[in-house]
């Protein structure tokens, strides 16, 4: 029996790409269960990664960057501007960047089963957040620690607080604006206490990897006929979990519209604009902490 | 074994365990561990610090000691009193009078008090010995600020609330005002029933309007003004966009503190020691408990139990409200013995996907949930409320302070039934005021 | 045993003051937090972090003293029901059970400090402090709340039975 851990609803595209995997697991009738613990039923988000680094957690979805103090490579994947689109991501899911990033995973004794990104964008209280000039002397709520960078950055003041809280400070006028995920964006329904939404399109900044991964030397411990299925499985939940990503932004654009939200598109130029100002500030941070980042860097950078 | 199964003798181990005598946190510890211990391995216990830490690692909690120092800086000054003698003064044509004043004053004092205990005391010091002096019979004068202080945990700010905010990821701000319609309802029930049995036990003189001259009413007025300013800036920084819900008690907790320093000349060091004392004191019981709670519902889970019993629940072809009965047994017979923040966070895991989908709405339920925990305080064996009556006016025989709470517990089923058929009064405020629940 | 009952208690005292303190500090930065967001519409980016560590801090370190004081609630229904003598008993079983299990939590989470000292782990966020401050107060305040709680067993140990005294549910 295999246990996996995860911190979304049951109704989570997540929560499905786990489901995929144990379902095929189990249809495979190779003599292993999976248990998923969905909605942080059993660890909280953040205190997944080193109980499953020692095996004794197996599976585990999880935004990779969640462990970044503890490898601090992984900030890389959740870093403004290296991530264009989801056909760009599924191509750095297979690229000499990740490779290098698993390296890093098998120093914890972790490994990867299913690749995914998932991708999000602003939302402004009063105007539309597009562009860095945008975001000047606003008070905002970001998700990332490279992104809050960026936005400091870009002269905007930085609040920390809860994704759950984000619905109630925008109401009250303590936030101006915030980043997250396009599922987060719906799910808090922020929809209803903000003017503009820029979302992730054709340009997108806010790309943040969540693979579904597991424990390797458990993994090594299974029969050839259970590393098969796993594996099987795997591979069919990716290509879910792609589709549904790309059907996640497309649906929080209609949610918001609906909702009578303007829909503000990040222009190729806004993009850049970013993207040079990130260079300045969330890149250059990343390799002033953590000198051997410049290697990961260079590797993701070089991917077309 | 049968996660089914297996329950019950979490179940029984934990009853067993927790009436030990051993303090409540410890036992959650202590169950936890046996069970994880013999059917997670013993690698499992190598997780328990970790787990203990992750849910203590919530800015969330930050409010509970916050409004913990804040009622605690209030009730060490003569705040209580102040308003007490106000509301006395003012109330005069009020029917009831006195009974009646004082339980406004256990209203208005709950709301800046986030403690049952905290608001007994603070105005049963005063009005236990008026209410004597003036002919209430004494069953009336301990029942009804025994019970107008479990308000305490119902008017916002209330720990009760930031608990199961905590526990079931609901707003605490929503929480805070779905509490507030329900308490007035509760306090007017209160007031009801006081009058009637004072009434009925010959009280009549008690009952009669007192007269003080206009200088008299208007001299005391100052003295609420800091109490009131408290409440408006408290409000403001909640609903004015200055701060959060959970940073909002750090300013009322700041403004009490000058308040007491201030206004009230609370400038000895070691009145203050005392009063930092007891609410870190009260404090750091509160956040184990729910550490401890964090560590037992990691196991209930771990061993698949919260999952089977849900699933289990979920099956049973019962009508909505029958269930919400039994859950409401369980609450109360829950609440006699352990302190309310230790059901909640032991039963809110289990309960939130059974009310959820039986289409109760979490925020009504909550203060459902929280009614059932005031009941707990002023019901035998261990009602916190009668000792604190019973530490105040030590003059009134026990049986005396039980016999006059018991009507209340009845005020508070009554106030359970009302809601269950006008679920409004819980949620049209907050919606209102919040719009429609994110859920 | 008595010189040790009584350097625990006065340990636990200090890191009692320690404990009330940090609440005192957590209450005014979150107000400064709030103060530079409102008023003057700066970057708050490691008030939350910090607070949260502090109370985190506050509650672990303060369980010594308050087992001190007696403020940790329990419920005597048992003890309640027990001649004298089953009373002690059942005294310094579930002391003892306490003592065990708060070792246990003691010897793991200093094997948690030891872990992300030495592999420099920090929280990931902008302000990233090292985790191991923040988990160093696990093991003190365990294991001196395990202190304690034997400080409080010898007292039982040297309590004549029939002397011992209910503190009387509380919650
Ligand atoms: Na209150
Ligand atoms: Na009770």
């Amino acid at each position: 029996e295999l246990r996996l851990s995860h911190q979304w609803s049951t109704k989570d595209v997540r929560h499905k790409v786990a489901e995929i995997v144990a379902n095929h697991v189990k249809d495979a009738n190779v003599d292993l269960d999976i248990k998923i613990f969905p909605s942080k039923s059993l660890f909280k988000p953040k205190e997944q990664y080193k109980p499953l680094s020692r095996g004794q957690l197996d599976m585990v979805v999880l935004p990779l960057s969640y462990a970044g103090g503890q490898q601090p490579s992984y900030n890389l994947t959740l870093m403004p501007g290296l991530v264009k689109n989801h056909d760009h991501a599924a191509r750095l899911n297979y690229s000499p960047f990740m490779d290098a990033i698993q390296e890093k995973m098998a120093e914890d004794d972790v490994m990867v089963l299913v690749h995914g990104y998932l991708a999000g964008g602003f939302v402004g209280k009063n105007k539309c957040v597009s562009h860095p000039d945008d975001v000047k002397g606003l008070q905002m709520r970001a998700a990332g620690k490279s992104f809050n960078q960026l936005l400091a950055g870009a002269g905007a003041s930085i609040a920390s607080m809860a994704s759950s809280e984000i619905y109630n400070a925008m109401q009250t006028g303590v936030l101006d604006g915030a980043n997250t995920s396009s599922s987060s964006f719906v799910s808090y329904r922020i929809y209803e206490q903000v003017k503009c939404y820029t979302p992730a399109g054709a340009q997108a900044l806010w790309f943040m990897y969540q693979p579904l991964l597991m424990n390797k030397s458990t993994f090594e411990g299974l029969t050839g006929a259970q590393k098969k299925a796993l594996l099987d499985g795997a591979k069919k939940a990716e290509a879910y979990y792609l589709d549904e990503a790309k059907k996640q932004d497309a649906n929080s654009v209609k949610v918001y519209k609906e909702a009578g939200v303007q829909i503000k598109e990040m222009t190729a130029s806004e993009f850049q604009a970013w993207q040079n100002l990130a260079k300045e500030t969330s890149y250059k941070q990343f390799v002033a902490d953590y000198p051997e980042g410049q290697r990961f860097l260079d590797l993701a950078l070089a991917v077309d | 074994m049968d996660p089914l199964v297996l329950g019950l003798l979490v179940a029984a181990t934990t009853i067993f365990i927790l009436f030990s005598g051993i303090s409540v946190a410890n036992g959650l510890l202590v169950v936890s561990a046996i069970f994880l211990l013999v059917f997670d391995g013993f690698r499992s216990l190598e997780l328990i610090p970790e787990v203990l830490f992750g849910k203590l690692d919530n800015f969330a909690l930050l409010s509970i000691p916050m409004f913990i120092l804040m009622g605690a800086a209030i009730a060490s000054t003569r705040a209580g009193a102040d308003l007490y003698e106000a509301l006395d003064r003012w109330l005069t044509r009020v029917p009831g009078g006195l009974v009646v004043s004082n339980l406004g004053a256990c209203a208005l004092f709950a709301a800046m008090s986030g403690s049952s205990p905290a608001t007994c005391a603070a105005i049963g010091k005063m009005g236990i010995p008026e209410m004597r002096k003036r002919n209430f019979p004494d069953g009336v004068a301990a029942g009804s600020i025994a019970a107008g202080g479990t308000l305490g945990i119902l008017i916002p700010p209330s720990i009760t609330m930031i608990v199961y905010g905590i526990a079931t990821e609901t707003s605490i701000g929503r929480l805070f005002i779905a509490g507030v319609l329900p308490g007035l309802l509760l306090v007017s029930l209160f007031m009801a029933w006081s009058i009637f049995a004072t009434w009925r036990q010959g009280g009549i003189d008690a009952l009669a309007g007192r007269t003080f001259s206009w200088k008299e009413k208007f001299e005391v007025l100052p003295r609420v003004v800091p109490f009131l300013l408290v409440i408006v800036g408290v409000l403001y920084a909640l609903y004015g966009g200055v701060a959060t819900p959970s940073e909002t008690a750090a300013v009322g907790a700041l403004l009490c503190l000058g308040l007491a320093i201030i206004i009230y000349k609370m400038t000895d060091l070691g009145t203050i020691w005392v009063m930092l004392r007891d609410s870190t004191k009260e404090s750091v019981m509160i956040l184990f408990i729910i550490a401890a709670a964090g560590v037992f519902s990691y196991m209930l889970s771990s061993l698949f139990i919260t999952q089977s019993i849900a699933t289990w629940i979920g099956t049973l072809e019962v009508n909505r409200w029958v269930l919400m009965l039994y859950i409401n047994i369980f609450l109360l017979v829950a609440g006699f013995f352990l302190p309310p923040v230790a059901v909640i966070l032991m039963a809110a895991p289990i309960l939130m996907p059974i009310i959820l989908g039986a289409g109760f709405d979490p925020y009504w339920f909550a203060v459902v949930l929280t009614i059932n925990m005031e009941i707990g305080l002023i019901s035998p064996p261990v009602g916190l409320n009668l000792y604190v009556i019973n530490g105040i006016a030590p003059e009134i025989p026990l049986k005396t302070i039980l016999t006059g709470s018991l009507p209340y517990v009845a005020c508070m089923v009554i106030a359970i039934i009302i809601l269950c058929v006008f679920p409004g009064i819980a949620t049209w405020l907050p919606d209102l005021l919040m719009g429609q629940a994110v859920t | 045993m008595r010189n040790y009952i009584n350097l625990i208690n006065l340990v636990s005292q200090t890191v009692g003051i320690l404990a009330a303190s940090m609440v005192v500090v957590a209450v005014v930065i979150t107000c400064q937090m709030i103060f530079i967001r409102y008023f003057l519409n700066g970057s708050t980016y490691w008030h939350t972090e910090a607070v949260v560590y502090l109370i985190l801090a506050a509650t672990l370190l303060g369980l010594p003293y308050v087992q001190k004081l007696k403020g940790h609630v329990n419920v005597e229904l048992v003890p309640m029901l027990l001649p004298p003598a089953g009373r002690k008993v059942l005294m310094i079983v579930s002391f003892s059970a306490a003592i065990l299990v708060l070792a246990i939590m003691t010897y793991y989470s200093a094997d948690l400090v030891y872990v992300s000292f030495t592999k420099g782990w920090t929280s990931e966020t902008v302000w990233g402090p090292p985790l191991w401050i923040p988990y160093l107060t696990m093991p003190v305040g365990f294991g001196l709340f395990a202190l304690q709680l034997i400080a409080d067993l010898f007292e039982v140990l040297l309590t004549p039975a029939e002397k011992i005294i209910l503190e009387g549910s509380t919650h």
